[in-house]
């Protein structure tokens, strides 16, 4: 009986550089936050989206009321995270949470640095920790921290 | 019988190197708008969206249709998505006619789009892949030896190809719309352009555009009471080949001619070149031109550069090809297919402005994609079927 053939197989990276166009309404909210400060978008119902969306969920209509928020909210629901990877933002244990800034009525994906899952709840209040050096990206908030 | 479908309503964005003002959501927006007002109506009377889109890999945003959702007014609504590659302009709006033809939904909202500037999209199309070599050519070098080989094989004097861009790029002069608008293009011009892909000049090659296309395509009721014309879609067809294989006619693919065959004998077509009155082919390099007019049966094997030379293929000339101005003077890729089956559209609706073809009544629409791999095409008329 023949050999079995030795079948090949190889890795390789696929990988190019892309340019982001944020458009008026989203750059407007990427700039506020270079200045530490949040805004939502007024949407047709009266509902303060954030972060902004450039067109209206239900209505399709195009939005551009931009509306300042806190930088306090609540969690509205929560994952551990107790194995932080490479890439994750902080090194260390945190969760990964909604959070419903006070004067929005949608909750924002974000990190909260409570320094054990014990520290979590839902409902819990929390403050944004702001980076040391904004530049205009959503990681100017560095985490969420409780209050 | 399938029921009757009809574009109500076209729409497109200035086509242009960089739309950096506006997000790829508000690229899109713009040409969906624009097809919404011509077609005299809103959001809520859309039944379903269906999004066309070349390799998520051009901007590197996965799965577009998710993130445009909002801003194609789909919450809620169905929302499809079409691939295949550079002719997915075409084969987006052949699914949504079909959609229509097939009573599933009354009235589709259909946009495709490319936003050039913000991708590489010359480069995502050469990966370095292991086991094969890396060619490293971009679109034009893949297809520049099937040029010179057509070249070779009809005799076709050298100046045909710089023909075509001089009238292409004329055209597109009279489109507000068009990228590329070189008022004092002349032969001398062209040839004079650098090398790209020898035997391809610069300027006989496609621009890099941002832009995107939109269509509302409605059913016979609908159709009728319609603000504008209806461009009545007579026939719809698409086909698919391998990238190579032994034996493969990549001057005159056999997988086009079966798709103009199937297109034709739904239309009733006979005699392409009298019938049809206007066309918008999918020509990215200018020797696709006289290519496609033989694939396409306008005239016979290797007589394709003669009716370019002659002048058949300009307003003037009795099958105009790319009124307005085509791919060579804009090719936002994910769009450009649609944007042949919406000036076609545009054209036996009589509203095509300055690059409208007196008189049109019968159009073709055509798109190309991959490696000659996926064709799509529609026969629209001022007529009802």
């Amino acid at each position: 009986m023949a050999t079995q053939p030795e079948i090949l197989t190889k890795s390789f990276e696929l990988g190019y550089t892309y340019t982001r166009s944020t458009g008026p309404l989203i750059g407007r909210f990427l700039t506020g936050l270079r200045e530490r400060r949040i805004h939502g978008v007024r949407a047709s119902d009266g509902r303060v989206i954030v972060p902004p969306a450039e067109y209206d969920p239900q209505t399709a209509a195009a939005l551009d009321e931009l509306v300042p928020v806190a930088d306090t909210g609540t969690v509205t629901t929560w994952c551990w995270v107790c194995e932080p990877l490479a890439h994750h933002l902080l090194p260390h244990p945190f969760a990964f949470a909604l959070v419903r800034l006070d004067g929005a009525d949608v909750p924002l994906l974000h990190l909260v640095d409570a320094g054990d899952e014990t520290a979590m709840r839902t409902g819990m209040r929390v403050r944004a920790r702001w980076s040391d050096d904004p530049r205009g990206s959503i990681t100017d908030i560095a985490c969420f921290e409780p209050v | 019988m399938a029921n009757r479908a009809a574009v109500v309503g076209v729409g497109q964005t200035k086509h242009k190197s960089r739309h950096k003002e506006v997000s790829i959501a508000g690229l899109v927006r713009q040409a969906a708008e624009r097809a919404l007002a011509d077609a005299g109506c809103g959001w809520q009377d859309i039944d379903a969206v269906v999004l066309g889109k070349a390799p998520d890999m051009f901007e590197g945003v996965v799965m577009p249709e998710l993130y445009l959702t909002d801003a194609l007014g789909g919450n809620g609504k169905p929302v499809l998505r079409v691939h295949t590659a550079g002719s997915v302009g075409g084969s987006t709006a052949v699914v949504a006619a079909n959609y229509v033809q097939s009573g599933a939904f009354r009235r589709v909202l259909t946009v495709t789009f490319e936003k050039q500037s913000e991708s590489n999209a010359t480069w995502a199309l050469s990966p370095r892949m292991p086991f094969v070599p890396h060619v490293n050519a971009g679109a034009g070098g893949f297809f520049a030896p099937y040029m010179r080989l057509y070249m070779q094989k009809y005799h076709a004097p050298e100046h045909i190809g710089c023909l075509v861009a001089v009238k292409d790029r004329l055209n597109a002069c009279r489109n507000p719309y068009a990228h590329l608008q070189i008022p004092n293009i002349d032969l001398a011009m062209v040839q004079q352009s650098p090398m790209l892909w020898e035997p391809l000049h610069f300027l006989e090659s496609c621009p890099s555009s941002d832009g995107a296309c939109a269509l509302v395509i409605a059913d016979e009721q609908i159709a009728e009471r319609s603000p504008n014309p209806p461009a009545w879609i007579v026939a719809t067809s698409t086909r698919a080949d391998g990238v190579m294989y032994a034996g493969k006619d990549n001057i005159h693919p056999k997988s086009l001619i079966a798709c103009a065959k199937d297109v034709y004998s739904k239309a009733g077509i006979t005699d392409p070149r009298r019938q049809i009155d206007v066309a918008e082919l999918y020509v990215p390099f200018s020797w696709y031109e006289p290519m496609y007019l033989e694939t396409l049966g306008i005239c016979g094997e290797g007589e394709g550069w003669k009716l370019t030379e002659a002048g058949a293929t300009a307003m003037t000339g009795d099958i105009p090809i790319n009124p307005s101005g085509g791919v060579l003077s804009s090719n936002p890729i994910g769009a450009s297919g649609m944007l042949r089956f919406g000036e076609a559209a545009l054209q036996v609706r009589g509203m095509a402005g300055e690059h409208q073809v007196d008189g049109a009544r019968l159009a073709l629409g055509h798109a190309f994609g991959g490696a000659h791999s996926y064709y799509a095409m529609w026969v629209v008329s001022a007529d009802k079927p």
